[in-house]
């Protein structure tokens, strides 16, 4: 039996004469890995984003577990609200004047971080470096572990391999569905990359022109009739 | 006719829009500034944050400042003595060194110099924090970025700079106590005495309020433009632009203002 974690009814976001998301409806069911895709520009970033709490809707609302509406949250609740989430950022956003131990230490307070290093493949000895001094593949390796060590009720993933060269871009993708299906985490991952919708989606969602176009299980992405979202998925194969 | 009737339509409307974003970007800032208050009271201050700034602002400057106290404080003497040698009035010259180090140079130039260097580098480094979506990370780690990053530079700010203008001042006067001992065939014992005796509370107080003052404006500046940016690295090299010129001009206004009330007192 599916069940409904968060619910998108019809949200409506515009930056000044630009709209964009115009009244789009989502759920995400729990214990589910959601895959949002479409054209860079569509709004995929700003969707989730204001799932999370970090950006204002103009109007609808987003429901979560027994809030229902997070728009109206003050200071307070909004914090504790975020920190249900864990996000992957597009681009790690490690804070970069900071060693990864103490980036992690943001997530936890524990002292080892063996067992969380070893689960997202880094050696220990990375724990003294600074961000600036890893690779892109490695940094989001870390930006991964942050994002779990806090065992968040749900991850976010946003485009996790983009910017990866395809080797690195499996590795990861092998590595988010190890973790992701192994404990059956509440997942939403924003990407472009059908590798990924294909390694560990449940469900898709294709985005375009503000509104969901169309939803559907993973596995039957191939049969949809959907037009424009065929011509996504062939454009960037 | 209608064409001159729409282009001044259109100028009016051009002017309103400037006014009007005039008037926001001031909410804003005001804004920026309740919310700083608001959390400091009600959240957490992060100690190490602030002594690490304090460091970064206040000593790491210190060279600046002697550098620029020391030549200023020659350049005084020597044009004073200029000026007070055509109606012999040289013994004056210690006197109206440490009035004008102590009161107006020592701190308008320590603040210029510090907005170049630590208000800019707030700036780039907040802004850059900003567009690379660390901030974004910091408040979904249960991390307030007003109190993280913000407050703990502003107040370094408004600790350290009148403790860099202090030791500007010494610097300063020392500079002309240089000129006039090494150059200008003054007794340095009388120099000193003369520098002493003349100095008051007041002339170094005042001094000190505007330094308090410089500091807040350029770290809130420095923060408020950062914490602003759009965009990726030409919004950070923006709000950089914008936090150095920003401050500069209100380091000279309220300089003019502070001025102005303690010429009252
Ligand atoms: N702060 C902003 N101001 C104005 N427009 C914005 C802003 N943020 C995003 N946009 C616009 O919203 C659209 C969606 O952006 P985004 O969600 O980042 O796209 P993507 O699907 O690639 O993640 C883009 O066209 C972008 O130009
Ligand atoms: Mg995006």
């Amino acid at each position: 039996m599916r069940k409904k974690k968060i619910i998108v009814k019809n949200i409506y976001k515009s930056f000044k004469d630009k709209v964009v998301l115009n009244k789009l409806n989502l759920d995400v069911y729990e214990s589910e890995s959601l895959s949002i895709i479409g054209e860079s520009g569509s709004g995929k970033s700003i969707l989730t984003r204001c799932i999370v709490g970090l950006l204002k809707y103009d109007n609808g609302s987003i429901s979560f577990g027994n809030l229902n509406n997070i728009n109206t949250l003050n200071d307070k609740e909004k914090m504790n609200y975020m920190s249900k989430f864990g996000i992957l950022f597009q681009n790690s956003a490690l804070l970069d004047s900071l060693s990864i131990r103490e980036n992690l230490k943001f997530a936890s307070k524990q002292d080892s971080f063996n067992k969380i290093l070893n689960e997202v493949g880094l050696p220990n000895s990375i724990l003294e470096k600074y961000p600036s001094e890893l690779s892109v593949g490695m940094q989001k390796r870390v930006g991964l572990a942050r994002a779990i060590l806090k065992k968040p009720e749900v991850l976010i993933l946003d485009e996790p391999t983009t910017g990866l060269d395809p080797i690195i871009a499996r590795q990861i993708n092998l590595l988010i569905k190890n973790l992701v299906k192994k404990n059956k985490i509440t997942t939403i991952t924003v990407t472009h990359d059908m590798e990924s919708v294909y390694e560990f989606a449940d469900y898709v969602a294709f985005l375009k022109n503000g509104i969901i176009e169309w939803y559907g299980n993973a596995r039957k992405i191939n049969k949809s009739r959907n037009n424009s979202m065929i011509n996504f998925i062939k454009g960037i194969n | 006719m209608t064409r001159l009737l729409s282009s001044a339509l259109a100028l009016t409307k051009r002017l309103f829009k400037i006014i009007f974003s005039f008037f926001h970007s001031i909410g804003e800032i005001v804004d920026f500034f309740l919310n700083c208050v608001k959390y400091s009271i009600t959240e957490k201050f992060y100690v190490n944050i602030f002594l690490k700034q304090f460091l970064k602002i206040g000593f790491n400057s210190l060279p600046v400042v002697g550098l620029t106290s020391i030549f200023t404080g020659m350049v005084l003497a020597l044009q004073s003595y200029t000026g007070f040698s055509r109606f012999s009035a040289e013994s004056a010259i210690p006197n109206v060194v440490v009035l004008s180090i102590t009161r107006e140079l020592a701190p308008v130039l320590a603040g210029l110099m510090v907005a170049g260097r630590s208000g800019a580098a707030i700036a780039a480094e907040i802004g850059t924090m900003k567009v690379t979506e660390q901030i974004d990370a910091l408040k979904t780690l249960s991390t307030n970025p007003f109190n993280y990053l913000i407050i703990p530079r502003i107040l370094a700010g408004i600790i350290s700079l009148p403790l860099l203008v202090i030791v500007g001042d010494i610097i300063g006067v020392m500079g002309g106590y240089l000129i006039c001992v090494n150059l200008l065939n003054f007794n340095p014992t009388v120099y000193l005495q003369n520098t002493y005796n003349f100095v008051q509370f007041i002339d170094v107080f005042s001094g000190l309020v505007k330094a308090s003052v410089f500091g807040f404006l350029i770290t809130f500046m420095g923060c408020y433009h950062g914490f602003n940016a759009k965009g990726g690295a030409q919004g950070v090299g923006q709000s950089t632009t914008y936090s150095v010129v920003s401050s500069s001009i209100l380091i000279l206004l309220m300089n003019y203002i502070i001025t102005s009330f303690f010429f009252r007192l």
